[in-house]
């Protein structure tokens, strides 16, 4: 069912226009910084933006920068939220639950499908980022710096940008554990969509208010960024460490009540 | 509705609740359990606040490293060159700290596109910013502006306590503070011209290092300071972690800034200040100008300073920008939290600046004590 599914979804063209999409953001940013050759100024930007002119073969990092605050979980969301509301829309769901399979297994299959878009999703951000970055801008694989201002071999830089990939691709997963417990919930795709956005901006919101600081930490979106503290010297883990603990956290309960909601649902269409 | 739909419906709800009844649970475990964690009871100890204070001074050679945060509540009216300065008390502050000694340790400002790592050797500090990918070079002074490493907890708190007196100090009980027990000390200034109502500081139990700092200013229950570990590990950290060399590609610079304002402080020339303003005692502090007159003890303190007349003007427009500045025919006043600024304009004497954790009555007391301006008046 796992492969069923995985197939159907990189069958899609739709899958695939999503994340071509996806990655002309920062391939316009990159076309825009070589033509103006006007890096954000210190505190402002994305991180690694400005650390790309001098060393293009961190743009894999810059490209994940730009588009994790607002591209990569609309995408994930849309996918997600389609997953099960997309079947009852188009009357397939009682279909395929008619199978032998049971609703868990399907359930689970559509999450390894979601899983796998996430993970495909940011190794071409990534992998586009390296080609555009290393295309436009001077690249210098041996001698990078890192945040902290020590020098980085070409291994450790190519270790921290995967474990970096990896971090991001965890990340998406509380998004779209939001979008699949909403799609089990509807039988709009839409609505499932719609529904994981609106706890991604409420929860950006209260980022940045003091006067929600009491619940900071407990916000799907607060340790996003933390992928920046691998580049520090020593690496920084406590905002990675709890950045991947709430994803587990907010994982565990959407998936756990999207599978109580699923199993006992009367499916009609 | 039909008996069987009833049926169905009620056998439906008979196969969900289980299920929810797990959802259920496990989301009031998991929300439950920072409460939980938190309300962990931390036993106190019947130490004596002198003693406490003297374990704080005695602990100067603990070495750790660790993660601090401090968030500000003071507004300070400051002029762009003091921005940083001014960014340090009135913005929250993250810091990765590696403390091998007063003249050997690391502070890392981290901000989540980047960070300004701060490293202190025998002859001075380097300070790296990633993002304008520049190493500055200053040379170590007597004499320096607030820098983030004096806003760590072990800092601050060893230098509020290091000149109270034994009857301004108080035990508040313990709590846990970055996983480890700490035991709570009051300081409650004596003089009655301190702006501070009080500053606790709470102490690591087995190493004497001061693990939080709370500065509370008389007129609010915000904290003016409150400054605290997060995560701390009492090994002591490597040689190569807080050595610094600029990498390849890096701008190199030589700092400035301490220097233009200890030469605006020679260029002041001396003054004869009084050998009390405002009832607080006169004070030496190593390598300041003769041209700062510096009142007080502990967190009470005030400075007195003679301006030029340019830098007057700048100021007294800044201080006008406040809504609560106090304005009168020669001098204008705002306090920030704890803090006061007064600048005394006559036309028949040079303007002078007061500033300091003293109130505003104060500092209206210590501008009628300085001879330069009474004289002349």
């Amino acid at each position: 069912m796992i492969a069923v599914e995985l197939r159907k979804l990189f069958r899609r063209p739709r899958t695939w226009a999503t994340i071509a999409v996806l990655n002309a953001l920062p391939v316009l940013v990159a076309v825009l910084l070589v033509w103006t050759d006007l890096a954000p100024r210190p505190g402002e930007g994305p991180p690694f933006l400005s650390a790309v002119l001098t060393n293009g073969a961190l743009y894999p990092l810059a490209a994940l920068a730009i588009v994790l605050p607002l591209f990569l979980p609309i995408a994930v969301a849309v996918v997600a939220g389609d997953s099960v509301a997309g079947e009852a829309q188009a009357g397939t769901l009682r279909y395929l639950l008619a199978r032998p399979a049971g609703r868990t297994r399907l359930l689970v299959a559509k999450l390894v499908a979601v899983l796998a878009f996430v993970l495909v999703t940011v190794l071409v951000v990534a992998a586009v980022g390296y080609l555009v970055g290393t295309t436009l801008f001077d690249a210098q694989p041996g001698a990078a710096t890192s945040v902290s201002g020590t020098s980085l071999t070409p291994e450790e830089l190519a270790v921290r940008t995967v474990l970096a990939i990896g971090y991001v691709a965890v990340s998406m997963l509380g998004v779209a554990a939001f979008a699949l417990f909403f799609s089990t919930t509807t039988d709009s795709p839409l609505g499932a969509t719609m529904g994981a956005l609106a706890v991604l901006v409420t929860s950006s919101l209260l980022f940045t208010l003091d006067a929600a600081s009491p619940i900071a930490p407990y916000l799907p979106t607060r340790y996003w960024l933390a992928f920046v503290d691998l580049f520090r010297d020593p690496v920084l883990w406590r905002d990675i460490t709890r950045g991947l603990a709430l994803q587990a956290v907010y994982v565990g309960v959407l998936l756990a009540a999207a599978w109580a909601n699923f199993t006992t649902k009367d499916v009609t269409s | 509705m039909p008996r069987t739909t009833v049926a169905a419906m009620a056998s439906g709800w008979r196969a969900a609740a289980p299920r929810w009844a797990v959802v259920g649970v496990v989301v009031a475990v998991v929300v439950a359990l920072p409460a939980i964690v938190g309300a962990l009871p931390v036993a106190d100890s019947a130490v004596p606040a002198a003693e406490l204070r003297a374990t704080v001074l005695a602990a100067d050679d603990v070495r750790y490293s660790g993660y601090a945060e401090s968030a500000g509540g003071l507004a300070l009216p400051v002029t762009r060159q003091l921005d940083s300065v001014a960014d340090l008390f009135s913005d929250r502050t993250e810091m990765r700290v590696w403390w091998r000694g007063p003249d050997d340790h690391r502070v890392d400002v981290v901000t989540a596109a980047g960070e300004t790592g701060i490293h202190r050797d025998a002859r001075g500090t380097w300070t790296w910013e990633y993002e304008r990918a520049t190493a500055t070079r200053e040379a170590a002074t007597p004499f320096a502006l607030p820098a983030p490493p004096d806003l760590l907890p072990s800092t601050l708190g060893r230098r509020l306590l290091s000149e109270a007196t034994d009857e301004e100090l108080t035990r508040i009980g313990a709590r846990r503070i970055a996983g480890r027990d700490a035991l709570g000390l009051r300081v409650t200034p004596a003089e009655p011209a301190s702006a501070v109502r009080q500053v606790d500081v709470w102490v690591d139990r087995a190493s004497g290092l001061p693990l939080q700092v709370v500065v509370l200013g008389e007129a609010s229950e915000v904290p003016a300071l409150d400054t605290r570990f997060l995560d701390l590990d009492l090994s002591a950290p490597d040689a190569a972690t807080t050595a610094f060399v600029p990498p390849p590609g890096a701008a190199v610079r030589t700092a400035e800034q301490a220097g233009i304002v200890l030469e605006a402080g020679r260029r002041l020339g001396p003054v004869r200040f009084p050998g009390t303003l405002a009832g607080l005692p006169r004070r030496t502090l190593e390598g300041a100008p003769p041209g700062i007159g510096l009142y007080g003890r502990g967190v009470t303190l005030l400075a007195v300073a003679p301006v030029p007349p340019r830098l007057a003007d700048g100021l007294r427009r800044t201080l006008a920008q406040s809504p609560a500045a106090v304005t009168d025919d020669t001098s204008i006043r705002i306090a920030a939290g704890p803090v006061g600024l007064m600048l005394v304009d006559p036309q028949d004497a040079r303007p002078f600046l007061l500033t300091g954790t003293v109130s505003l009555d104060a500092l209206v007391e210590a501008a009628a004590q300085l001879p330069v301006l009474v004289r002349q008046r």
